[in-house]
């Protein structure tokens, strides 16, 4: 039988409520109705996507040129670690983030895989760099670069540049927590940037 | 020690085997057999007049489709087309390969050229690892990428690539693999503009939306 | 467990150290994916208890075919990759490689541009060496140095982002000159106020920091030693021959480009904390190489010749004569050289480059027998090497 929310339920005495002399409940409603940011109401979802968006752990795997991008993104001047992903681990195990910094060639490939299949749920993989996105320089003759990474793995963003600035990692890092909070969120290029493109001849 | 006067030495010592002298201008060299060339780079180090301590280079050359006459028409190199697959290619190559060996003296500080061309069919050429230990990964890389094989080297595999690669990719007519061994290494086509403007922008402009 | 004996000893883990007790070799992979191999070098080590027993550098995780890629593309276009070779100094091997062009070519530089082209290799060669000190020391456990070097660097890579328009990889040098002029602010005046600071404040922090550091010395010294003897026959060049107490410098004793025109010393390592050739004193040729960089890069600047910066013009291809040359330059690491075999058209006929990382590497066969894993990672360390260009 269904329990309407109106009625007590069976065994709950009423008159057990007057015998409280401190009126607990009525003492709470006011607050709510005064001051409402006093409360946190939330599911358990989003404080442990919080969590997971606050401190991202990346594993230290640095590949070819992008690496070092990534070591000065970590170091002085641009400072990942007030994104809360400075922890670089040196394992796969401890780790949720791998960036794929430089060209991923066939022999690397396999251990990528690997490692990537070692780290724990939930994980994500940012593509740095235009060699991990599609083999960038190394295309048309490269016959033992993957072209693209996403051929072995999942990709979650994207960033492109060869290598990418720092403050080019941390926007793709900013979209990854955006992404892990849950939002949709969608990076328009700036108007110049649409302009430009707008120019490149694309094959069809 | 000018370089025909290293080469008149070294003539006088192996004879026959030292078969022609190079008088190029940038960089003058000599043609070796390719049976005496370990014997010839022990000479050129032990010699005191000579005492080449130092092999700066060893590279592995495919002399297949090249251009005799100097105007640029080699033939050329297969690459993977723009849809990402690899070029088809037929062509069975006949030319030779060589070895050419860059020599250097740090007391005399004189340097020397050496070359050496075998046919396609017979590609072994005597190791010079006892000589200076540092060809060692030089061969180990000539015979991965060009595919000369180094008589006499202690531990010829391929350095670069893995074991079970197949063939050996700086030939001339190398066709370029669609995968290895579970790795896809062809690409995809390009058909897509990711800057394609159909779709209007997401209110609120650059700032996610709720989701 | 069977594994050939090198150098003529018994294996260690064949005999029983404890009676009673069996040990047995251990087969260790250390790499690909590991903190302190510098990229991603594999070495296989056979190791018993602490001590490693032998050593096998697995190479070829980062081959990315730039030789293949030179006889498709042509000879301005493979500037761009020769960027990627070291890609911590990649001014100088785009040095290497323009000055092998226009030796073979005949291709006149106007001094000019010979005088942007040290100036900025020389800037690049510092922030190679930065990163150098930086992670030695992380290897070494200390991990301040990083930060502060690092913080160098960028003022470095602001200075170059300034006159070639980019940040890390600049492909700035072309057949025939430089891509572009001195920017229209006062570079010139910025750099040799960075150079200032550098020789005047920031060295000496270095050293109190890290190069004389108590724990540092105990780690580094008497630690991988190199000998001569070793270090001419297995080929190594660059600030590792130097550690091993050699003088030889290539932009002086086989001098390109125009610095035989310059005034610069070449420091070599003394034993002052061990022996000669150990890691310490690799590292402190490093340290000493930045501030006759410096004096490089004020004497370039300082001395900047007006005219024309290209002999060539930047959309016109570059056509070599048909012929084969040798050329080796001194880079960050060591001397890379580029072995050119041309045919007379636009593009080479084949492209050899001879790895200055690569034979540096090698010797870690020979000197890496003996040691603990931990100074295994040191050795490694001061032989700085550079995956992009071993493997190409």
């Amino acid at each position: 039988m269904s329990r309407d929310s109106t009625t007590p339920p069976e065994g709950y005495d009423v008159s057990r409520e007057t015998m409280l002399d401190f009126k607990v409940d009525q003492q709470l409603l006011e607050v709510v109705e005064t001051d409402a940011r006093n409360f946190i109401l939330t599911t358990v979802d989003e404080v442990f996507n919080w969590a997971r968006l606050s401190s991202i752990w990346p594993v230290t795997f640095g590949l070819a040129c992008c690496a070092i991008e990534m070591m000065a993104t970590s170091a002085t001047r641009y400072d990942i670690d007030r994104f809360g992903a400075g922890a670089f681990r040196a394992t796969p195990r401890q780790a949720d983030l791998m960036i794929v910094s430089g060209t991923v060639t066939a022999k690397m490939a396999k251990r990528l895989k690997l490692i990537y299949d070692q780290m724990p749920e939930p994980k994500w993989v940012i593509a740095m760099g235009s060699c991990a996105i599609g083999g960038g320089p190394y295309f048309k003759y490269g016959y033992h670069v993957v072209k693209g990474v996403d051929f072995m793995v999942p990709v979650d963003v994207y960033v492109p540049g060869c290598p990418p600035r720092p403050e080019v990692l941390l926007e793709g890092l900013m979209r990854l927590q955006d992404k892990i909070r849950g939002r949709k969120g969608r990076f328009v290029a700036p108007k110049w940037v649409q302009d430009y493109a707008k120019k490149i001849p694309y094959r069809k | 020690m000018d370089h025909k006067a290293i080469f008149d030495l070294l003539a006088e010592r192996i004879g026959a085997g030292a078969i022609a002298f190079h008088e190029d201008p940038i960089e003058p060299w000599a043609e070796i057999a390719v049976g005496r060339i370990a014997e010839a780079c022990l000479f050129l180090r032990d010699d005191p007049r000579l005492a080449f301590d130092q092999l700066m280079c060893l590279s592995g050359l495919d002399w297949d489709g090249y251009d005799e006459n100097g105007k640029g028409k080699s033939v050329a190199i297969l690459g993977y087309q723009d849809d990402g697959t690899p070029e088809p290619g037929d062509r069975t190559a006949t030319g030779d390969l060589g070895v050419a060996y860059h020599l250097y003296s740090h007391s005399l500080r004189h340097k020397f050229t050496l070359r050496v061309r075998m046919p396609r069919d017979r590609n072994v050429v005597p190791t010079v690892s006892g000589v200076w230990p540092t060809a060692s990964w030089h061969e180990r890389e000539a015979w991965d990428l060009v595919g000369i094989r180094f008589g006499g080297h202690p531990d010829l595999r391929r350095m670069l690539l893995e074991e079970d690669w197949v063939g050996h990719p700086l030939r001339k007519d190398y066709v370029m693999p669609g995968s290895w061994s579970g790795v896809p290494l062809q690409g995809q086509p390009f058909s897509e503009n990711p800057f394609a403007p159909a779709a209007p922008a997401p209110a609120g402009g650059d700032t996610p939306a709720e989701g | 467990m069977a594994i050939e004996a090198t150098n003529g000893k018994k294996g260690w883990g064949d005999q029983d150290q404890v009676p009673g007790i069996k040990s047995e070799l251990l087969e260790l992979n250390m790499g690909p994916q590991h903190p302190a191999t510098h990229g991603v070098l594999r070495l296989l080590l056979h190791t018993d208890g602490e001590i490693v027993y032998k050593v096998t550098p697995v190479l070829g995780y980062l081959h990315r075919c730039a030789e293949k890629i030179a006889e498709g593309v042509d000879y301005k276009q493979w500037v761009v990759y020769t960027d990627r070779f070291d890609y911590l100094a990649p001014m100088t091997c785009n040095h290497t490689y323009v000055t092998a062009v226009e030796k073979l070519g005949g291709i006149e530089v106007p001094a000019r541009a010979e005088h942007l082209r040290i100036a900025t290799a020389e800037l690049s060669r510092v922030a190679s060496h930065l990163i150098a000190l930086a992670t030695f020391g992380l290897d070494m456990g200390a991990w301040t140095p990083l930060l502060y070097c690092f913080r160098e660097r960028e003022e470095i890579l602001n200075l170059l982002e300034r006159i070639s328009g980019g940040r890390m990889l600049y492909n700035y040098m072309v057949p025939g000159g430089v891509r572009y002029d001195l920017p229209r602010d006062n570079w010139v005046a910025d750099v040799l106020e960075f150079v200032t600071m550098m020789e005047k404040k920031k060295l000496p922090d270095y050293n109190t920091l890290l190069t004389y550091n108590k724990i540092f010395i105990e780690r580094t010294s008497d630690v991988g030693i190199i000998t001569r003897e070793d270090a001419f026959a297995y080929g190594c060049t660059g600030p590792v021959l130097r550690g091993s107490g050699v003088k030889w410098d290539c932009r002086r004793d086989d001098p390109y480009s125009l610095y035989h025109k310059f005034d610069f010393e070449i420091p070599v390592g003394m034993g002052e904390m061990g022996t000669v050739g150990d890691c310490w004193d690799r590292y402190i040729v490093r340290v000493r190489e930045i501030e006759q960089s410096c004096r490089l890069i004020r004497q370039a600047l300082e001395q900047l010749p007006e005219g024309p910066y290209q002999s060539i013009e930047l959309k016109k291809p570059v056509r070599v004569p048909a012929g084969a040359a040798f050329t080796r330059t001194e880079t960050a690491k060591g001397e890379l050289g580029h072995y050119i075999v041309a045919d007379g058209g636009q593009k080479p006929f084949r492209n050899k480059v001879r790895s200055c990382s690569m034979c540096n590497l090698q010797v870690l066969e020979k000197i890496g027998v003996g040691l603990m894993v931990s100074d295994l990672v040191a050795t490694v360390g001061s032989l700085d090497i550079v995956l992009g260009e071993i493997d190409r």
